[in-house]
């Protein structure tokens, strides 16, 4: 047999057959793909790779996908297959036929070519019986997870529960058979491979019955579960219908049962004060929960405010009142058309109202700071009623 | 002096406000007291007994009764446990699988209102207890009624999923501890 080398090997095999693997795997249940068959469906070199690499496995004229690679689509497609009881009753019917036309047989050749039958339905009794145990298994997940009936749920349960008492049955004919019914034969016929697949036989049907047990605790675990399910949505029902009549009292035993009900459940949620210690009042941090709760209880108590006096109207009644004012600006724009000097100017300055001497000194002062740059202050001075003052020129 | 575990007054406080604590919560705080209850159960039902609680252990979930008279009056009781039988009613018509451990949003039960008439129905009847006309937040109103006695918890805040907690059971239990005798249950029809 060859191998693959990598995974790309692989897949690039798998495309390039993708017909045929793909017909085969549709027609997995029948299993009596024959070789001509596929050598229609993709050239024979390509079917003999495929038989090369063990994807395929050729019984004389028929073909049958590996089982790991049948068991890998399975997986990945998650194909819920129908469990199927009676074909593994056809399966140990065609052994034991098998088994009783190799007996009776004299011709050798003929002899091989039913031994190699039986051969083949020994390895496929036990792939059937697994396989029907996973479907089983699955399908009764399924059912009690997603079927939201649940009449029809328990009732496909026991269906279920049927099925496996079934594969139970079967398996237990399939261990007869090779270990007494037909023990004859399985002891004459000195054939190596014959043994090996009768104990890898052997070895599949323990491990189906293990599981079967499991499937069998899985089913009644779910019918319970079910049931218990029924009779709360039964009890729920009948209460609520009763509730909703007013009758629920008077027509069944509820007053008695709260009466006796002492769960804290029912009460109001109680809690238990306990007043501070004083020596606990008189920590630091106390202090600070105190003044933080006084804070907050101040919030929700306000002072009364009292009302305010009404305005005097006096104070509404608007008043005129004139103010002079000196304009800086328009003086010294005044006085820089003027060759006079600016304590002159000021003080012959004919002010709309009676301008003190005093007053017209602080003027003199105040453009002289404000407009130093357009003034020139001469080094110049003289003096005037006591007060001496430099001689200022425009600025030209 | 009694050997008691830690955290004794966290359970305490807990279980005597009438709350769970349960097995399948999510908030580590209530695991770790579950986990100290599960080990010191005879211990804490013997000293809650001294002054005067009975420590119930159900099916994954603690809770507390009185040992001597209820302080609730008949009234209360019977009121409290009318409106759980409605929200129980409720949530079993959204889905019949609704059990501890189930998960749900929001917006889920807001969906199935437009395919299935009768869960509007009786979300509309529960605004008695809501008192609100919108759907979506009368549905939020009930999960919050849940989350607060302790029967679910929000396990996914940026999902919106909660989680239904073990003590839903006491709901179911006090609702199949109801015995209708058979001549009414013959009455009331399919």
């Amino acid at each position: 047999m060859l191998y693959f080398n990598s995974i790309k090997d692989l897949i690039n095999t798998l495309a390039d057959t993708k017909e045929l693997l793909s017909e085969m795997f549709e027609k997995r249940k029948s299993f009596d793909y024959k070789y001509e068959y596929a050598i229609q469906v993709l050239n024979k070199d390509k079917v003999q790779k495929l038989i090369d690499y063990g994807i395929l496995i050729r019984h004389e004229d028929q073909l049958e996908m590996d089982e790991k690679y049948l068991d890998f689509f399975e997986k990945i497609m998650e194909v819920n297959e129908n469990i199927n009881a009676a074909y593994i009753d056809e399966q140990i019917q065609n052994l034991k036929d098998n088994i009783n036309f190799y007996l009776k047989e004299d011709n050798d050749y003929r002899k091989q070519k039913f031994l190699r039958e039986i051969k083949s339905d020994l390895r496929t009794t036990g792939r059937v019986i697994i396989r029907n145990i996973i479907s089983l298994n699955r399908n009764i997940t399924n059912t009690f997870k997603t079927e939201p009936n649940y009449k029809i749920k328990k009732l496909k349960l026991e269906k279920f529960d049927q099925k496996r008492e079934k594969i139970m049955q079967l398996i237990q004919q399939t261990e007869n058979l090779i270990s007494e019914d037909e023990l004859t034969f399985f002891k004459s016929v000195s054939d190596d491979e014959l043994k090996e697949i009768s104990n890898k036989l052997q070895l599949k049907l323990n491990e189906a019955r293990h599981n079967l047990i499991e499937s069998q605790k899985q089913i009644i675990d779910y019918i319970n579960q079910i049931e218990h399910q029924g009779q709360v949505l039964e009890q729920i029902r009948q209460v609520k219908y009763l509730k909703d009549q007013f009758e629920l009292k008077s027509k069944t035993n509820v007053g008695q049962v709260l009466g006796q009900n002492k769960d804290i459940f029912f009460e109001t949620r109680t809690t238990y004060p306990v007043p501070v210690s004083l020596d606990a009042l008189q920590t630091d941090e106390a202090y600070n929960i105190i003044v933080q709760i006084n804070r907050s209880k101040n919030v929700d108590v306000k002072p009364e405010r009292e009302e305010a006096e009404p305005i005097d109207q006096d104070y509404l009644t608007s008043q005129d009142s004139k103010k002079f004012f000196i304009n800086h600006e328009t003086v010294k724009n005044q006085f820089m058309a003027t060759g006079d000097n600016l304590f002159d100017f000021i003080m012959k300055y004919d002010f709309s109202e009676e301008v003190n001497f005093y007053e017209r000194v602080t003027l003199y002062c105040q453009i002289l700071s404000e407009y130093e740059k357009e003034l020139k202050v001469t080094d110049n001075y003289q003096q005037y009623k006591g007060v001496e003052y430099a001689v200022v020129l425009p600025n030209t | 002096m009694m050997n008691v575990p830690s955290k004794t007054d966290e359970i305490f406080d807990r279980l005597s406000k009438g709350e769970f604590i349960c097995s399948n919560s999510s908030e580590q705080e209530i695991q770790q007291l579950y986990a100290i209850i599960d080990n010191r159960y005879e211990d804490l039902k013997e000293y809650f007994a001294q002054i005067g609680f009975d420590l119930k252990r159900e099916n994954e979930y603690f809770y507390m009764a009185r040992r001597d008279e209820s302080k609730a009056s008949i009234k209360r009781k019977i009121d409290k446990y009318f409106k759980w039988i409605d929200i129980f009613d409720f949530l079993k018509t959204f889905d019949n699988t609704i059990d501890p451990g189930y998960r749900f949003t929001i917006s889920e039960i807001h969906n199935k209102l437009d395919v299935e008439a009768n869960l509007k129905e009786k979300l509309e009847k529960l605004s008695t207890y809501t008192r609100k006309k919108n759907y979506r937040k009368s549905i939020q109103k009930i999960i919050d009624m849940l989350c607060k006695e302790g029967f679910a918890e929000l396990e996914n805040e940026v999902e919106g999923r909660y989680k239904i907690l073990a003590s839903f059971k006491y709901l179911e239990d006090m609702i199949m501890n109801i015995n209708i005798p058979d001549e009414i249950q013959n009455e009331i029809s399919e």
